[in-house]
């Protein structure tokens, strides 16, 4: 093969090659990833869209998850201290329907139960982030109100339903309990049952059986709170798997699409050496030709 | 019998052909760096000799000729080679531009989708939070201004393209009318000369650039050239060439090219043309369309949904989206409504109701084309704008090293070698000392054979 003077365009595409190779090297070192635009492997980048949309949405669970825990654990403890108004109320009834207890001692402990009642009522009216906890969907306004006409005194307007909301994908847990269903369960109200202790104690009469209307409708209160707790338990364990689940996509992120940096490390210097042994066989090629020889004894 | 005469011609007759010599190595030496140049040479010949009885003397040299040296066959394969390099490379710049309309992450129509269905999660915590409510609909918007820009960035490319469709087509108009001159003049010039050769050169050149922008096949015929496409039209057939038009397709909207015969459009398979009628006509159409059904499906389900629901003034939910299906509801894609109140979360007309965002998220694992979800769907035009780019890299490269290595097997008969062209000058220059140093001996000789018996 006879040889001419194409140094310059085989020194040029290996230039170029070597420029290529160390800018995709650099590109891989500083954004950390292998894959940074779809050409560079389609098959990973379509699959990194699902994993992204996967831990977007883990993220998000996440985010709801708090917002519900705290609004379930705000509900649970407010509970809690109805449970233990409650359980003094019953107290009451139990040493008013004492036949030794005087009338006036009654008047008193009528009046706490009537104390307690309204702590109860505002409890049943508890306000969260703006929304009334246990006025089931209706909740942008008191779920109970003082109604001289209704059983107890109190009326109930708001309504049975409850929300769900999605915490992992596909599996929804319910976020509210109506209050239908804790303060004012048919049968086993709370306020009725307060109003009519109250009354009872009052009179002196139907002492014992007001006191079993309370406990009714404590057991209905304590039963359901379980809703709370558990829920409250779920939406950690909730969080809990989608940590990991987000960890195991962070994971997968890195496998598909991420950097071995030890690679991108050697491609670079690879890059490098071969451009700088290209610029040096450059340098080293002579760019005397023949004619700087002649005429020059 | 020799003579003193017979050794001037010869000597004189070197001279010459040195001289001429001499100026093809020049002018090599000055066309060395020179675009399409191939090397030339002279052709030196024995002069026949001159025969006296028994014995035949050498008449000196005589130069027949100014040959150049070049491979037709190499060139052939070189505008081959140029037709699908060229191809690649205007096709991998086109969808290179476009393909950041498609990141696989952190932004753009996946990041849109996974943003509003997390944000009507979010919604859900507490339906009647006006700001979460903001939220639902500032995700909305961001979704469907992603797909108006890909959508609309994908439309300006495809402007764009038809706009250097028309200039590329004016630029193979004018090389084609340049070769066909040039090939009446080689019709006309009996010369087999450098002249010759610099027009061979020329056309060369020429062919070379054209195959950079269409697919051409060459077709020789002694020194005429014939070109047509690939498919068959005629570009340029002896002295005559044949111009290609544009005109603007109601169809699609873009510029169609014509030959004589007609709409050759969608037979154009390489060079820049090639390359850019394939992103044009195949690659952005297909992902609008796409993007397109993918906008369409998720407007009408997600409004199907919304319309399940109630807003916060107990109203039923009207439209999400504005209503657009089909062709070109990716650009159109807008929401429908401004006021946060009138998103329909709620499933029985309460306002803390939540039921409806259930309906709504649902969309997420619905097929809205080919069995696929939104996100799968999205990731599928991610696949397929890579992989078409990767493809088309994968070609560039295969053609590049290849037309490398033929520009080089051509350099190495063509191009000029400086020490060659040394040594030649070195050789031209003794001979021809030689032939004058030969022409003053004779010159002597001829002196003493006057001057004999002169005394």
């Amino acid at each position: 093969m006879r040889l001419t003077a194409t140094e310059s365009t085989i020194l040029l595409n290996a230039l170029n090659a070597a420029d290529r190779a160390e800018q995709n090297a650099l590109l891989q070192m500083t954004t950390g990833r292998r894959v940074n635009v779809a050409s560079d492997d389609p098959a990973a980048a379509a699959m990194q869209v699902q994993t992204a949309n996967q831990l977007s949405a883990g993220d998000q669970f996440l985010r709801s998850i708090s917002s519900v825990a705290g609004e379930l654990q705000t509900a649970d403890s407010a509970l809690s201290s109805c449970v233990t108004a409650l359980q003094r109320a019953i107290t009451l009834g139990v040493e008013g329907a004492n036949g030794t207890v005087s009338q006036q001692d009654r008047q008193a402990l009528a009046s706490e139960v009537q104390g307690i009642s309204d702590q109860v009522l505002g409890i049943a009216n508890l306000n969260y982030n703006g929304h009334f906890l246990f006025a089931g969907t209706a909740d942008s306004r008191k779920p109970y109100v003082l109604d001289p006409n209704a059983p107890g005194g109190v009326a109930y307007q708001g309504n049975d339903q409850t929300n769900e909301i999605e915490v992992e994908s596909g599996y929804t847990v319910p976020m509210n309990m109506p209050g239908s269903q804790l303060f004012s369960a048919s049968g086993a109200s709370v306020f009725e049952a307060l109003s009519d202790l109250a009354t009872a104690l009052q009179n002196g009469t139907g002492i014992d059986t007001a006191t079993q209307s309370v406990r009714a409708a404590f057991d209905q209160l304590t039963t359901s709170r379980v809703f709370y707790g558990s829920n409250v338990d779920q939406l950690l364990s909730d969080t809990n798997f989608l940590q990991n689940e987000n960890l195991q996509l962070a994971q997968a992120t890195n496998n598909n699409v991420g950097v071995d940096m030890n690679v991108a490390a050697t491609n670079l210097v690879n890059a490098q050496t071969a451009r700088n042994s290209a610029l040096a066989a450059a340098a080293q090629s002579s760019s005397l030709s023949l004619l700087d020889y002649l005429g020059k004894s | 019998m020799g003579s003193l005469y017979s050794a001037l011609n010869i000597a004189v007759g070197s001279l010459q052909a040195q001289q001429a010599g001499l100026q093809t190595t020049t002018n090599n030496l000055a066309n060395m760096n020179t675009p399409g140049y191939s090397r030339q040479r002279p052709v030196l010949q024995e002069a026949d000799p001159v025969i006296q009885g028994r014995l035949a003397f050498g008449n000196g040299v005589t130069l027949t000729g100014i040959e150049s040296l070049r491979d037709s066959l190499l060139n052939l394969q070189i505008a081959d080679q140029m037709q699908q390099q060229a191809k690649s490379q205007a096709f991998v710049d086109t969808m290179s531009q476009l393909q950041p309309l498609f990141p696989m992450d952190t932004s753009g129509i996946g990041a849109g989708i996974s943003s509003f269905f997390a944000s009507l999660n979010g919604l859900a915590a507490n339906p009647s939070d006006s700001s979460l409510r903001q939220n639902v609909l500032a995700a909305a918007h961001a979704l469907a201004t992603a797909f108006n820009q890909s959508a609309g960035q994908l439309n300006t490319t495809r402007s764009n393209l038809d706009l250097n469709v028309q200039q590329d087509v004016q630029e193979v108009n004018q090389l084609t009318s340049q070769i066909a001159k040039i090939n009446g003049r080689l019709a006309a010039t009996s010369s087999s000369g450098s002249e010759y050769g610099s027009f061979l050169d020329q056309r060369d050149a020429l062919v070379q650039q054209l195959s950079g922008l269409i697919d051409v096949s060459v077709l020789q015929q002694g020194s005429s050239l014939t070109l047509t496409t690939r498919q068959g039209t005629a570009l340029v057939v002896d002295s005559q060439s044949f111009e290609l038009n544009t005109r603007l397709d109601s169809g699609d909207a873009t510029r169609h090219i014509y030959a004589q015969a007609g709409d050759i459009t969608n037979s154009i398979s390489g060079g820049k043309l090639g390359g850019a009628l394939e992103a044009r006509d195949q690659e952005i159409p297909s992902l609008l369309g796409q993007l397109d059904t993918l906008a369409s499906a998720l407007v009408t389900k997600l409004n199907d949904a919304h319309k399940l629901g109630f807003d916060l003034n107990g109203d039923p939910g009207g439209n999400l989206f504005n209503p657009l299906t089909g062709i070109g509801a990716a650009a159109g894609m807008a929401v429908a409504i401004t006021n946060p109140k009138l998103l329909a979360a709620s499933s029985d007309g309460t306002s803390g109701g939540n039921g409806n965002i259930a309906n709504l998220t649902a969309v997420a694992t619905q097929s809205v084309s080919n069995g696929m979800t939104p996100i799968q769907a999205y990731g599928n035009l991610v696949f397929q704008v890579g992989s078409s780019i990767s493809n088309a890299h994968a070609d560039l490269s295969a053609s590049t090293n290849v037309l490398q290595q033929l520009q080089q097997q051509q350099s190495s008969v063509s191009g000029v070698s400086l020490d060659e062209e040394a040594s030649n000058l070195l050789l031209y220059e003794r001979a021809y000392q030689a032939a004058a140093r030969a022409i003053s001996t004779v010159d002597q000789m001829l002196q003493t054979a006057i001057n004999m018996g002169a005394q």
